[in-house]
């Protein structure tokens, strides 16, 4: 069974449409890149594969839930049980630590354990930061941070919006190796939002989006 | 982590929560002063009150035969310390019997036939289980008689109204025949009340004179009452078993006055209504009055907070928004910020509460010349004011954070 099914989303905003009619279907532990130029639409399907906002018209299973069916508490609750988050920008609060903010998803989601949040953060190579504010880490070890947190809970799907957008070419692949071990190990899957034809490629399944219609869905490796 | 996070966020926004903390300590000071006057004022302004003369009036009762035929009643001279042993009996702060009768009096070759009035003056009585002596009489009641000269100091001495004194062509010193028997007027009383048109004495004197002794024809009480209310109001014959024991129970002039009716024998006790209303109408007003100031103020504070509170939260949206896009529900929201407030409150009430006690206290000294007694119930009152301006003031931005779409806040470049 496809842990995501989308169809026929529709979302409009006051004067134009981001998503006209667009069909998805995403299997368990599949790497999918969402990729296409600013304003394609490809954020917005993301978050409404997310749950994080609400198609015009058409519906989403996510794991076998109309997630269009609940409600504002009911989506909360299923977010915090299902996915992950990543940003392109890091969205860390600011007056926590590296561990605190891990934490912070571990409270939201049941009991926060501060070792485990150390251990997550050593596992992606902060073992040295884990009691630094954001303001003292770099781009890339903020990204390593949100990496910790989005997967603490161990959710099913992993969504990604340009999670390498504010890195160089250097941290891009250290935190794009870094999702490939966790997503080796771990087994979740990912949706990964990208223009980067480079960060797509490390993808399985690239999809391409225009103007709100999905233009291409392929392999990897595939032209 | 809860209390990490609280922990952390107040130490971000230090400013904001400090104009917090002074916004709801304002309130809760300004408050709670007013309320600690409203308190005390009904004690203080009663008391100034009783100045206007007594509010119980007590006279024999009359009814059936003895009624129809115009039979003249007394009360017992006897029962009058028992006034004293009723249950609102610390509330009784005077009273004063009168007796009255009819007589012709003499004096400089006229004659007059007019009332003659015993009273007490000042007397000090010892009540069972009460180590300070009672004072009563017409000084407890009309503390604004004016005696030029002096008060009759013997049973062969009496005072006459200045109005008759005028008619009669009497002054300090001169002699007066009342009923046969000569006097020394040993003083000239004016009252503005009926009491210019008689001829005053001891109450022994005139008992003594009409052969009346032991008898009193009316009583008047002076008692701290509660300002009257609709249940006031009611017919006790009328009232449920529970609602006497209220009214019976709460100081107002009309349970007082049955409470004296029951320990005089053969008594009638009826509220001076001029007197007890006006006095409930002063006390209403002055307490409405403070009751706005106290809501203005509360309101002030809550606006105060609410505004420091959106500020904040408009610097927050992105990390309420990640908290929502975490998995942080309407509940996991609302806790943290009524947190907050609930912190806020905290804190702005305990130094609400100690400024409170220094402007009441101030207030107390310059507008009733002593210090307002600070009740216990202070501590509480202030913590509660406080939690209620700082978690009133905080409702209003929770709204608005639970509004918060975490897609619209967190949106990246697309």
């Amino acid at each position: 069974m496809s842990l995501i099914v989308a169809e026929k989303i529709e979302k409009s905003y006051a004067t134009n449409a981001a998503l006209r009619g667009v069909n998805i279907a995403i299997e368990p532990r599949e790497w999918v890149s969402i990729t296409g130029p600013s304003g394609s639409g490809k954020s917005t399907l993301m978050n409404i594969l997310g749950g994080l906002d609400l198609p015009t018209a058409g519906c989403v299973r996510l794991n076998g839930t109309d997630i269009c069916a609940l409600s504002e508490d009911g989506l909360a609750r299923f977010r915090r049980e299902t996915i992950g988050y990543i940003f392109q920008q890091s969205h860390l609060i600011p007056y926590l630590s590296a561990t605190e903010n891990v934490m912070l998803c571990q409270y939201f989601h049941s009991i926060p354990d501060e070792e485990e949040a150390r251990e997550a953060l050593r596992r992606v190579g902060l073992g040295h930061r884990l009691d630094h504010k954001p303001s003292q880490l770099s781009g890339g070890e903020q990204q390593r941070v949100c990496i910790a947190r989005a997967l603490i809970n161990s959710p099913k799907l992993l969504l990604a919006d340009e999670p390498t957008g504010n890195l160089d070419r250097e941290n891009t692949r250290v935190v794009l190796e870094l999702l490939k071990r966790m997503y080796d190990e771990e087994h979740f899957t990912i949706v990964l939002v990208t223009h980067d034809p480079f960060v797509a490629e490390w993808a399985g399944r690239v999809v391409g989006m225009e103007d709100g219609h999905i233009v291409f869905d392929r392999k990897a490796g595939e032209t | 982590m809860l209390a990490r996070l609280l922990k952390r966020s107040f130490a971000n926004q230090k400013k904001a929560m400090a104009i917090m903390v002074i916004a709801v300590a304002f309130g809760t000071a300004l408050a709670a002063s007013l309320l600690t006057v409203s308190f005390e004022i009904s004690n203080r302004v009663a008391v100034e009150l009783r100045a206007f003369g007594a509010n119980i009036s007590v006279e024999p009762k009359v009814e059936g035969m003895a009624g129809l035929a115009g039979q003249t009643r007394w009360l017992n001279e006897s029962d009058l310390k028992k006034i004293k042993t009723v249950f609102w009996r610390h509330n009784i702060l005077g009273f004063s019997p009168v007796l009255e009768a009819e007589n012709e009096v003499e004096a400089a070759g006229r004659r007059e036939r007019v009332t003659i009035a015993g009273t007490w003056h000042e007397k000090k009585l010892q009540l069972p289980g009460e180590e300070r002596k009672f004072s009563a009489g017409a000084v407890s009641v009309s503390p604004w008689w004016d005696v030029q000269g002096a008060w009759p100091p013997d049973d062969s001495s009496v005072a006459v109204g200045s109005a008759l004194a005028a008619r009669l062509g009497v002054s300090t010193g001169n002699a007066i025949t009342v009923s046969g028997r000569r006097f020394t007027v040993s003083g000239i009383l004016t009252t503005g009340g009926r009491e210019d048109e008689q001829v005053v004495m001891e109450l022994s004197a005139l008992q003594s004179l009409a052969g009346l002794q032991g008898k009193i024809s009316r009583v008047l009480v002076s008692a701290l009452s509660t300002p009257m209310d609709d249940f006031a109001y009611k017919n006790p014959d009328k009232m449920s078993r529970a609602e006497y024991e209220k009214w019976y129970c709460t100081a107002y002039v009309t349970s007082i006055a049955k409470q004296v009716e029951e320990v005089m024998t053969g008594s009638r006790a009826r509220p001076v209504w001029q007197v007890a209303e006006t006095e409930g109408k002063v006390l209403d007003r002055l307490r409405t009055a403070i009751y706005l100031l106290c809501a203005v103020a509360l309101a002030a504070s809550s606006i105060g907070v609410a505004t420091t509170m959106i500020t904040s939260l408009l610097r927050r949206v992105e990390e309420i928004g990640l908290m929502k896009a975490m998995g942080a529900d309407s509940f996991g929201i609302a806790r943290l910020f009524l947190s907050e407030a609930v912190i806020i409150g905290l804190a702005g009430g305990l130094v609400g509460l100690l400024a409170s006690v220094w402007i009441s206290g101030e207030i107390g000294l310059r507008v009733f010349g002593t210090k307002l007694a600070q009740r216990t119930m202070l501590f509480p009152l202030s913590v509660t004011i406080a939690l209620v301006i700082s978690v009133t003031g905080s409702l209003f931005p929770i709204a608005r954070a639970l509004r918060i779409k975490p897609a619209v806040v967190l949106k990246g470049a697309e």
